[in-house]
């Protein structure tokens, strides 16, 4: 305190001298929180027990601000992610920089505001050199920012009053391409984050709510899409203009003082009623779930030789409602690598949050209550809370949309258990786009990130019923896949030749997942040269992200496919171009379609330079069933034949152990008395290839003993390991001698 | 018997307009002084006509007239129905047929996954519950084509050309598609091709090969190409556009016509004309007829466009506070707020609509109270049943004007029906007073409270977040309870004035007969203008626009001589479509003028985009630095019509007359009980001043003048809130 004092002798102060620094007011908000147990030592809700309607006037004041800040800020922006889809947020903040209202968009962005703020007064931003109203803030750090990987980026800007911090108006879009040696918003393969691309600490770029001259010169030298990401900054900054006018409207009728109480019981108003939908929701037990990452990088890092491996990431997490809430936990998890998998604990809490909102919050305030009342714990060392300060978290997405996952089917079963069916439904973690740049002919260089995939799939199969095609994204409550005709047009090579559902690809069930979708992208004219990556966080490459439930299948995971050097033309011709993933192999199996070089690619791809003709093919994954397959509805198996959503009789047939058959009219019909037959033939025979849970545990446990194990589970199993609570869990399931150990002798 | 439109004004003196609800059609008719009566009958979808009649002669009656006296005299006839919506909402359209772009042949059920059009913050975050609307075409009869073309980049002339044909068009597969649609037994074919927008070639091919094939079978049906319906970007949109034309607007189209039909029975010698959704209103041949889907809440917006042009108020906010929203348009420099999609029953259209922001405050919104002490209004309404005050089983805005002294539960439709106070005062204690610990009259005043802040807060945001100024903004308020509250929502803003009229129940209906003829047209472009173009290159540009203005000022007079528009008479606005090169999304800017000589008219349009734009963004949200881009030339046609009256009256003195003033009534205003005086609007005369604490009655609705306020009439008898 003393230094801080001194510094402000030296430089000019923001505050008055009655005012406290920010580092004061964080480190308040801690202490009163921490000794009273309720959001900055709000017992009592005192404003609105005096004046409900005062209180609710203030808030709607609030909030509609920030709805309208978005929803005139958007059409600012370059990138359709941004201005159509779910890629873009507004919110205001309390100085320490606690959630009080949020705009649609990608709600648990929000998770970093407090880590943010927290390093800019840890840092005394305030006291060296000032922070005034209107200043604008850039943030794309996951260590000092919070920021879930750089290709989110922060806006933040300063609402002071009287040369107090009152709060933050920000605004956070995902951008098309941020500037790493591997092109577009996600940089696969990058090591360390010296390969991130654009990575900010929290750093003042503007005043006055306007940005200084040589911001613009970074996002044109250090990034391929800069008049994108110049509009997309400018967007965001004009959304924080909107809230920072409207708070001061605020402070000028309802006072200082009352703005100052009423943000902090809002936050303790809606952590209290998340706290009863919680218990209301939830029956109490641990919630256990894990899942597993690829990460292929051997042989794609010679340059980095203590990166050049692969490596398998175990997820794991608990969930377990307790008095306060729930408590998260992932100690068991890997420990962090040299890879782009990582998250911070700011990164980390944008993926739990995402089915905490949805469930808990949606009938509340959406403040930061949520983040009070989910206690969340990343050991320190893991690949939530690494020990290491320059990991790379440019990928992160690829494997916390498992972690996700797990905290979203852990609140579906407990919800199930509780007996609110609408609100149980297997979910679905699907995750990937591609991205990339290149240079056209007359030397004009772009960097592009096709967000569709993204932007929504088909959600899970439900107790009762078969899940939807695209009507979900885990991230945004505004899932759309945007328009072909926009992404077409900031990609200049690439042309769809379909965008479909994909037929039969889904999680089997009594009921199933809903179907996945599959884009197909023609090369015309590529230029000098275009190039495209593809992060994947689908269930290929990261399991139990679309877990089936109740014996169901899980949901089948994204992939891609390279098929380059074709004979296209000839197909063109014949007006027989595939349309999807599904179409595409079968016509190279048929031989319809010939390609010199056709990859499937069920993890990352690296990247794939396109010519003349090449196709790259996008296939989305899906979401899981629910209950038996051969407990599916006959009428429903064939309804799916006869829509065509389930193209292949043979296979659905056994899968669900239906018999139909084809009328003349082509329409199937069901045979009721074989289908019964069928049904008792394949019990049997799945009971004679089974074996008892004894004995499974026993044949495993002797692996177990042996070590017998591929190297990199191996190593997965060490780092595990090496967290106290999994290596309690771990022998106390598999009754391993208490010498036991994982490392090589 | 005439087939024009138009009518010379001095030749006819009633306006009639329809609003044909779901449940009533109301009938309004104008007298030439701008006052107007109400006739009302039950909806019928199937016998509209019937309906027409019912309640044009209801309205007539009351006037001690015949329909046919009414028809003889009538100048115009404007008839707003929920006809195309119903046939959505029921699902009961035509059987459509679609031929896509091959490989979309999923985009219909697809629809972009947007399954949240409509809903609020909280019920959008429960997504959990998202779900697509029901489809208006069955998955099997849409069927791809083979064909590309090319749409451009948006970082400009870098690659293949708009247009640049990718894939020929595939013609033995629009053949072989059409005749299983055809076998298919489908009613109409719509035709979805990409990029359509920039170059409907490709779609105009299909439709001429699906014609041949029609005609080789001997039928005839409707063949629609997206780009004759919705020629913009977003293919999504432009899906759901010609879906809702081949859907419903066709067969909406026969019963409206049929309701023309009656109207020139009883002698009406024009045509019977609807509203656009973005303003304006044309007859029943209309084209694009999926353009009027969304009429009745436009009136109100024209009505006042109307009204500032005549008293020179170049600014409005409008305020319409009905049963069960509180809709806030805005009317800048004598034009109208546009929105470039419009989210209809679920799906979003490519179509452009006034723009309206609503919440949900109407006078039958539910007021309630939930397990943690928060106070909701909405969004669940009594409709028509008023309140518990009337035949409602739970507490409305209504009920809380009831018992605060507001309303004369006496004096409810002119005291045609009574309504019960008391169980109002009971309703109120128990849902609200109780629940929060408050008095009961606390309770009421803190409800109108919350529904006053709410709308005021709107009004304020929506001139805001345009970047204006409410001190530019003049406030006009209607709808029933418009007057009611607005000495609620309309406190602690600072209008340049706040006024209604006599009529403002009707207010809407009055907007739609004040609507002008007018169709609007907008042709895609790419066209780019970076900074270091040279000046013949600018005056390139401006020859293209020139030339696309001319050939839209060629099909709207084609268009509108096929409705009975004299072409001499068409008159035209200009605008475009303008963004930084880089933004995707385009800006509508106006333009004084459709002069477009030479570069120094792209340097205008240039400065009227910036104009525009600074407007509503903060400087920081400029950048010049990247040139500009126009996607889009607009050009609307405007033919003449006959207008109501705003009739002007001699000045009485300040003073109202004796028999204007029926009595005395205690509210509960402020924090306490005061006395207010009671006038009839009838009554009071141009030249008036009432001095607040007043209440001045009327059949339809109750203004509301607190204490320190006037309330000044006028020399058209347009009340002044001061």
């Amino acid at each position: 305190m003393a230094v801080v004092n001194e510094r402000k002798h030296i430089l000019p102060a923001t505050a008055p001298s009655a005012a406290l620094t920010l580092r004061e007011q964080v480190a308040k908000r801690d202490r009163l929180t921490q000794e009273t147990g309720h959001y900055y030592g709000i017992t009592e809700l005192s404003l609105r027990d005096a004046d409900p309607i005062k209180y609710e006037r203030f808030y709607n004041k609030l909030h509609a601000a920030v709805l309208a800040a978005r929803e005139s800020a958007r059409f600012v922006a370059a990138s359709p992610g941004s201005r159509e889809m779910g890629e873009c947020l507004w919110g205001v903040t309390t100085p320490e920089g606690d959630t009080l209202a949020v705009s649609m968009g990608f709600l648990s962005h929000t998770a970093i505001f407090p880590v943010a703020i927290r390093y800019m007064a840890d840092n005394d931003y305030d006291v060296n050199d000032g922070i005034e109203d209107g200043d604008v803030y850039a943030v794309s750090d996951g260590k000092t920012g919070g920021v879930p990987h750089p290709g989110d980026f922060y806006s933040f800007t300063a609402i002071v009053e009287n040369g107090e911090v009152l709060g933050w108006a920000v605004g956070i879009n995902h951008l098309m391409e941020n500037g790493a040696p591997v092109a577009g918003s996600w940089a696969t393969f990058s090591v360390d984050t010296f390969m991130d691309g654009l990575v900010c600490p929290p750093m003042r770029t503007g005043r006055k709510l306007k940005q200084e001259s040589w911001w613009k010169a970074i996002w044109e030298r250090r990034t391929r899409a800069s008049t994108m990401n110049i509009l997309d900054d400018k967007m965001r900054l004009a959304g924080c203009a909107m809230i920072n006018s409207a708070a001061h409207v605020l402070l000028a009728e309802f006072g200082t003082d009352y703005y100052k109480r009423a943000v902090r019981e809002v936050i303790e108003e809606s952590r209290r009623m998340i706290l009863d939908n919680m218990r209301a929701l939830m029956v109490p037990g641990t919630y256990n779930g894990c899942a597993f990452r690829l990460v292929k990088y051997e042989g794609l890092q010679h340059v980095w030789s203590h990166a050049d491996k692969n490596t398998l990431i175990h997820v794991r997490a608990s969930v377990e409602p307790n008095e306060n809430g729930l408590l998260l936990d992932t100690e068991g998890s890997s420990r962090w690598g040299y890879h782009s998998y990582n998250a911070t604990p700011g990164g980390a809490d944008a993926a739990v949050f995402l089915g905490m909102i949805n469930t808990f919050a949606h009938n509340t305030k959406v403040t930061a209550g949520i983040e009070l009342a989910v206690q969340r714990h990343y050991a320190y060392g893991s690949i939530y809370n690494p020990d290491y300060e320059f990991t790379s978290n440019a990928n992160l997405w690829a494997q916390t949309v498992a972690l996700n996952s797990i905290g979203f089917n852990a609140i579906s079963r407990a919800a199930f258990s509780r007996g609110y069916l609408e609100e149980a439904f297997t979910i679905d973690g699907n995750w990937g786009a591609f991205q990339g740049a290149g240079t056209t002919s007359d030397g004009t260089s772009y960097g592009f990130t096709n967000f569709e995939w993204l932007g929504g799939t088909g959600r899970g199969a439900w107790c009762y019923k078969d899940g939807e095609p695209l009507v979900w994204a885990a991230w945004s409550q505004v899932a759309t896949i945007g328009d072909a005709e926009e992404f077409e047009s900031c990609v200049p090579p690439l042309f769809y030749l379909g965008r479909k559902l994909l037929p039969g690809y889904f999680g089997y069930g009594k009921y199933r997942g809903g179907p996945g979708n599959s884009s197909v992208h023609w090369c015309v004219d590529p230029g000098k040269h275009v190039a495209l990556t593809r992060p994947n966080g689908g269930l290929s490459c990261t399991t139990s992200v679309g877990l089936g439930m109740s014996g169901a299948y899980p949901g089948p995971g994204s992939f891609m496919i390279s098929a380059r050097g074709t004979n296209l033309p000839e197909l063109i011709a014949k007006g027989e171009t595939p349309r999807d993933a599904r179409e595409l192999l079968e016509q190279v199996d048929s031989g319809r379609l010939r390609v010199d070089n056709l990859e499937i690619w069920k993890s990352d791809c690296p990247e794939l330079a396109l010519l003349d003709n090449d196709l790259f093919v996008d296939a989305a994954g899906s979401s899981g069933g629910w209950g038996d397959p051969l407990d599916r509805d006959p009428a429903l198996v064939v309804q799916d034949l006869n829509d065509g959503m389930a193209p292949d009789y043979a296979f659905v047939s056994n899968m669900h152990g239906v018999v139909a058959q084809c009328d003349a009219r082509g329409e199937w019909q069901v045979d009721a008395a074989a289908t019964a037959a069928k049904r008792v033939t394949l019990r049997a025979l799945r009971l004679s290839e089974s074996q008892s849970a004894a004995d499974w545990w026993r044949g495993e446990r002797a692996g177990v003993l042996a070590k017998d194990f591929l190297p990199q589970v191996h190593e997965m199993y060490c780092q595990s390991l090496s967290f106290a609570k999994f290596d309690a869990e771990f022998r106390r399931f598999w009754q391993v001698p208490a010498d036991f150990s994982f490392n090589k002798d | 018997m005439s087939n024009s439109t138009m009518l010379a004004s001095d030749e006819r003196q009633f306006i009639l307009a329809f609003d044909a609800g779901g449940t009533m059609t109301d009938a309004i008719l104008v007298k030439p002084d701008g006052s107007f009566t109400v006739g009302k009958s039950i909806s019928r979808r199937e016998d509209e006509p019937r309906s027409y009649r019912e309640s044009v002669t209801d309205a007539a009656n009351n006037l001690g007239l015949t329909a046919a006296e009414v028809h003889a005299r009538c100048g115009a006839n404007i008839y707003c129905g929920t006809g195309m919506l119903n046939t959505v909402l029921t699902g009961n359209g035509r059987k459509v047929g679609l031929l896509v772009t091959r490989g979309f042949e999923d985009i219909t059920v697809m629809e972009g996954g947007l399954t949240y059009l409509g809903q609020s913050q909280n019920e959008a975050l429960h997504q959990q519950l998202h779900k697509h609307t029901r489809s208006l075409v069955h998955p099997k009869n849409v069927h791809g084509i083979s064909e590309r073309l090319s749409g451009g980049c948006y970082q400009g002339n870098i690659h293949l050309p708009p247009g640049h044909e990718l894939i020929a068009l595939n013609e033995r597969q629009v053949v072989e598609a059409t005749g299983k649609l055809l076998d298919a037994g489908v009613e109409v074919i719509g035709i979805l091709f990409l990029y359509s927008f920039v170059d409907p070639r490709h779609e105009h091919q299909a439709k001429a090969i699906a014609q041949r094939v029609l005609r080789e079978r001997g039928m005839d049906l409707p063949v629609v190409c997206s780009a004759d319906v919705a020629p913009v970007s977003k293919e999504n949109n432009r899906m759901k556009s010609l879906l809702f034309q081949c859907f419903a607007a066709e067969l909406v189209r026969d019963s409206l016509l049929s309701v023309e039909t009656q109207a020139k029975a009883y002698g009406y010698q024009g045509r019977l004309l609807t509203l656009l959704s973005y303003g304006g209103a044309v007859n029943m041949e209309y084209e694009r007829l999926y353009e009027t889907m969304i009429s009745g809440p436009i009136g109100g917006l024209i009505g006042a466009q109307f009204i500032g042009e005549k008293l020179g108020i170049p600014n409005i906010v409008t305020a319409d506070m009905g049963g069960t929203s509180f809709d806030v348009g805005l009317i800048v420099e004598g034009r109208l707020g546009m929105s470039k999609s419009a989210d209809i029953a679920g799906h979003r259209l490519a179509l452009q609509m006034v723009e309206l922001d609503s919440v949900g405050s109407g006078a039958g919104s539910v007021v309630w109270v939930d397990e943690y002490k928060r106070l909701h209004v909405g969004p669940d309404s009594a409709g028509a049943k008023v309140g518990v005050c009337l035949n409602f089983d739970r507490l409305t805005v209504t009920d809380i004007n009831v018992v605060m002294g507001y309303v004369d539960p006496d004096y409810f439709l002119g005291g045609q029906v009574k309504l019960d106070r008391e169980a109002a005062l009971r309703a109120l204690d128990i849902a609200v007073a109780q629940p929060l610990g408050l008095s009961v009259y606390e309770a009421g005043a803190g409800v109108l409270d919350i529904v006053n802040s709410q709308m005021g807060d709107l009004l304020r945001t929506m001139i805001a977040s345009k970047g204006y100024d409410t001190h530019d903004f003049t406030l006009l308020y209607y709808g029933g309870a418009g007057p009611v509250h607005m000495y609620g929502y309309a406190e602690g803003i600072e209008f340049a004035d706040v006024i209604t009229m006599p009529w403002a129940a009707g207010f809407s209906a009055f907007g739609a007969a004040c609507s002008e003829y007018m169709h609007r047209y907008s042709r895609g472009l790419r066209v780019l203008i970076p900074n270091a173009l040279s000046a013949a290159d600018r005056g390139a540009v401006a020859g293209q626009i020139r030339t696309v203005w001319a050939d839209l000022k060629a099909d709207a007079k084609l268009e509108m001589a096929r409705e009975g528009v004299d072409p001499q008479r068409v008159t035209f606005r200009y605008g475009i479509a303008a963004r930084y090169i880089g933004q995707l999304e385009s800006f509508d800017t106006a333009l004084d003028s459709g002069e477009m000589a030479g570069p120094a008219d792209i340097q205008r349009l240039i400065d009227a985009f910036e104009a525009m734009y600074t407007k509503v963004y903060p400087d920081g949200a400029r950048f010049p630095d990247a040139g500009y881009s126009i996607s889009a030339v607009h050009l609307e046609a405007i033919a003449p019509k006959p207008q109501p009256v705003l009739a002007e009256y001699p000045l009485s003195p300040a003073e109202p007359d004796a028999q204007a003033y029926v009595g005395s009534r205690e509210v509960y205003h402020a924090g306490g009980w005061t006395p207010f005086k009671v006038y009839e609007m009838a009554a009071l005369k141009a030249g008036n001043v009432v001095p607040g604490p007043a209440i001045i009655r009327d059949p339809m609705t109750t203004v509301v003048i607190p204490p320190q306020r006037t309330m000044r009439f006028d020399k058209y008898r347009i009340l002044h809130y001061q």
